[in-house]
């Protein structure tokens, strides 16, 4: 079973349909999102490309949903740096099928039996209230997808190395779980396993949450796979890229590395950010993500503020498009008279 | 702590040097700084630097010293000593507002941000090189630091000054108002401003090309200069006068023209920019604020405002410009507050001009100029009479 099947001909075909329908189903039940469109002109879009976007720093600054108040089941929020939140309004229906489209998307890589699983973080930012924000809530939402969970750092966030050879000894000889954000796996998990010697041959790595600070230890994404395989044997590793505002979908990397895959309910565009259209393979652009699951807020196309290029269409480990992550757009600051603030308080 | 001009020393100390008001050591040194700024070279390098020059030449440091002067019996002295906090990115304007300052006979100390970059560091680097062969009282009375977050010598500064002029915008203020002024002394604020164009439907289509094409010239310094985020950055832009297609003919004529000159410039706004000035015309059309958004290039974005009300009064992003029609001057009356300060024209009679500023009566608009010298400095500066700020006055009744 996967969710990696459409070529992209078919695949576009299928989500023009659908995004269209959402387009005109989030006009009709969100007036902010119609006032959008009407000043902006939209009327009907030929293709997915014309599809009209929405920056996703939108969510920071306004209510966007389509439902009435009183079905509103869970707010999502993202934890940022600035302290501007992104709310993500879901209904029942909606949070089922972020949770059910999520698991498929594993399921994938995973199999459909829950694997004992590494948790490469540490129990204490489940407690601290303060600190439990997108990586708490990342971690907390991935452990429902395995088993026997272990820990691999301690309350200090120092690495826990006997919390993890228990772990390897009752699960090592079989498949099992690993996840976490990616420098911490680099951290935390890579140069204690080669320190000590611990064997993740039978680990499948899922993990996300950018390359910089990785970059800026010179550790690029096929580093981190070389010698993750050669120092402690893992071979199965798949990053992952996705945001809140689009919760349940996520871009997988495929088994041989490299690139990120669109599931069948999900596609991307890549954007020359001065003319706006759609970039050819090998152009880098700003990506612009689109998916059929927001039915609740209208989050189907979203234009974020990561750069990326195209590595390639239906050439792959799997069908569609292949793209990396290549790194976030600055935020433009005026240069203006108000800010002697920042240093001045 | 860094000296970044002066004598380095004790900040606060009491010092024996007096200057006058007018005084010719300051003046001199002052015109000599002038002339290195209008050096061919150096207007090149830092055009805003040329206009800082010709604000310091000799001829407007006696006007600015005989604004400052009386004939009655009424003696003019120095305020005393003044504490400056200028905004960081704004390369020039601490110039400004020190020269006026120091031209007063006032100590100085001013606060340089340690984000100061470009035509600010070539400011210091000029000021330092006037300073080798001035005066030495230059050095002793006037002084220019950097230091990183320091409350203690933030408020030292502040109890020791008779006059504290707080650049910034609102937060800016809100924080260095934490710390006492002695009870004689006072703040000079420049908080968060919203400037404004407008530009007579009539007059627009009475122009002839060329004066079009030079309106559309200055207007583009205005707004893109400092990203359209000075205090004096026109934003809105009213239309006013004619009716809806009149209006519309010369909103489209303008925004084409603005487009060619930015491009002819070579004005370029990144990617992060253009995705800035999308989330805020997004938002003000989510709200129900404009009604239509045009997005011909990232340099240019045009938003159809729903009424006047609805004009923004914060920064949206650089080259984006709301639009609303108006009948009339007297229309935007009622709009205008106390947190306007520029207010551009183009196309107007004076007499219209003239009856728009009474009508105002004080309930907000400090400058009333023809577009392109939004971003001139002036003496007048926020409603405020620099000059008169930094003296006091004794008087005399024999």
């Amino acid at each position: 079973m996967s969710v990696f099947t459409l070529a992209q001909e078919a695949r576009e075909a299928l989500l023009h349909k659908e995004l269209a329908e959402l387009t005109e189903h989030h006009r009709a039940h969100c007036a902010e999102y119609d006032r959008i469109l009407t000043a902006s002109g939209f009327t009907s879009a030929a293709t997915v490309a014309d599809l009209p976007w929405l920056p996703v720093r939108l969510f920071k600054n306004l209510k966007l949903k389509s439902i009435p108040d009183d079905e509103v089941f869970k707010v999502l929020t993202s934890s940022g740096t600035t302290g501007e939140v992104s709310r993500i309004y879901l209904d029942k229906a909606a949070a089922a099928t972020q949770t059910r489209q999520l698991g498929a998307t594993l399921q994938t890589v995973l199999g459909r039996k829950r694997l004992p699983m590494i948790l490469v973080d540490s129990r204490g930012i489940l407690k601290d209230r303060r600190s439990f924000s997108a990586r708490g809530a990342g971690v907390l939402g991935m452990a429902t997808f395995g088993r026997d969970h272990a820990w691999a750092l301690d309350a200090d966030g120092e690495p826990d190395v006997p919390a993890l050879r228990s772990f390897l000894e009752k699960h090592g000889a079989e498949p099992f779980l690993v996840f976490g954000f990616t420098y911490l796996v680099w951290l935390h998990l890579y140069e204690v396993a080669r320190e000590h010697g611990l064997d993740l041959s039978n680990g499948i790595l899922i993990h996300s949450g950018g390359w910089k600070k990785l970059v800026d230890r010179a550790v690029s994404p096929g580093e981190f796979r070389r010698r993750l395989r050669e120092d402690t044997g893992l071979t199965r590793m798949h990053n992952f890229y996705g945001m809140v505002e689009q919760i349940g979908t996520i871009f997988l990397e495929g088994p041989s590395g490299g690139s990120l895959y669109c599931p069948d309910f999900a596609d991307v565009i890549i954007r020359d950010p001065h003319t706006w259209a759609e970039q050819p393979v090998g152009e880098p652009g700003l990506i612009e993500v689109v998916s059929t699951l927001p039915t609740s807020y209208p989050g189907h196309v979203l234009l974020t503020e990561d750069l990326g290029v195209l590595d390639g269409i239906d050439d792959g480990d799997w069908p569609g498009k292949r793209f990396s992550v290549l790194g976030r757009l600055p935020r433009a600051e005026a240069r203006g008279c108000s800010d002697t603030y920042r240093e001045a308080s | 702590m860094r000296f970044r001009f002066g004598e380095p020393g004790e900040l606060t100390a009491p010092s024996d040097e007096r200057l006058a008001v007018g005084d010719p050591r300051v003046m001199d040194f002052l015109s000599r700084f002038a002339r290195r700024l209008l050096a061919p070279a150096m207007a090149r390098r830092h055009p805003e630097l040329g206009s800082l020059g010709y604000f310091l030449r000799p001829a407007e440091l006696a006007r600015a010293t005989s604004r400052m002067r009386r004939d009655d019996d009424t003696y003019v002295f120095p305020r005393g000593t003044v504490f400056h906090v200028p905004p960081a990115n704004v390369d020039t304007i601490f110039v400004y507002s020190w020269a006026l300052s120091a031209l007063a006979g006032n100590h100085n100390v001013v606060r340089i941000s340690s984000r100061s970059a470009g035509a600010a560091e070539t400011v210091l680097e000029t000021l330092n090189a006037t300073l080798a062969d001035a005066d030495p009282v230059i050095g002793r009375t006037q002084r220019m630091v950097t230091y990183g977050r320091d409350d203690r010598l933030t408020a030292a500064l502040s109890a020791w000054c008779d006059l504290r002029v707080i650049w910034g915008g609102d937060s800016a203020v809100e924080a260095i108002r934490r710390h006492p002024l002695r009870p004689s002394a006072r703040d000079l604020t420049f908080p968060d401003r919203t400037s404004w164009a407008a530009l007579s439907v009539p007059g627009w289509h009475a122009a002839d090309p060329a004066a079009r094409r030079a309106a559309v010239v200055g207007f583009s310094n205005d707004a893109y200069w400092f990203d359209q985020a000075a205090c004096s950055s026109p934003r809105t832009v009213f239309l006013v006068g004619g009716g809806p297609a009149e209006a519309g003919t010369a909103r489209k004529e303008f925004l084409t023209l603005l487009g060619d000159v930015v491009e002819q410039r070579g004005w370029v706004i990144d990617a992060a920019m253009a995705v800035e000035k999308r989330v805020n015309a997004y938002g003000l059309a989510a709200t129900g604020a404009a009604s239509a958004l045009a997005f011909p290039g990232n340099a240019v974005t045009a938003l159809s405002l729903t009424g006047i009300d609805a004009a923004p009064r914060r920064w949206i992003g650089a080259g984006a410009f709301p639009f609303a029609h108006v009948s009339t001057l007297a229309e935007l009356v009622p709009a205008m507050n106390r947190q306007d300060q520029t207010f551009s024209h183009f196309g107007f009679a004076p007499d219209d001009l003239r009856g728009f500023a009474a009508a105002l009566g004080g309930r907000g608009v400090d400058r009333i100029v023809p577009f392109g010298s939004a971003l001139t400095f002036s003496a007048i500066w926020d409603g405020y009479d620099l000059p008169r700020e930094f003296t006091r006055l004794t008087t005399l009744e024999t």
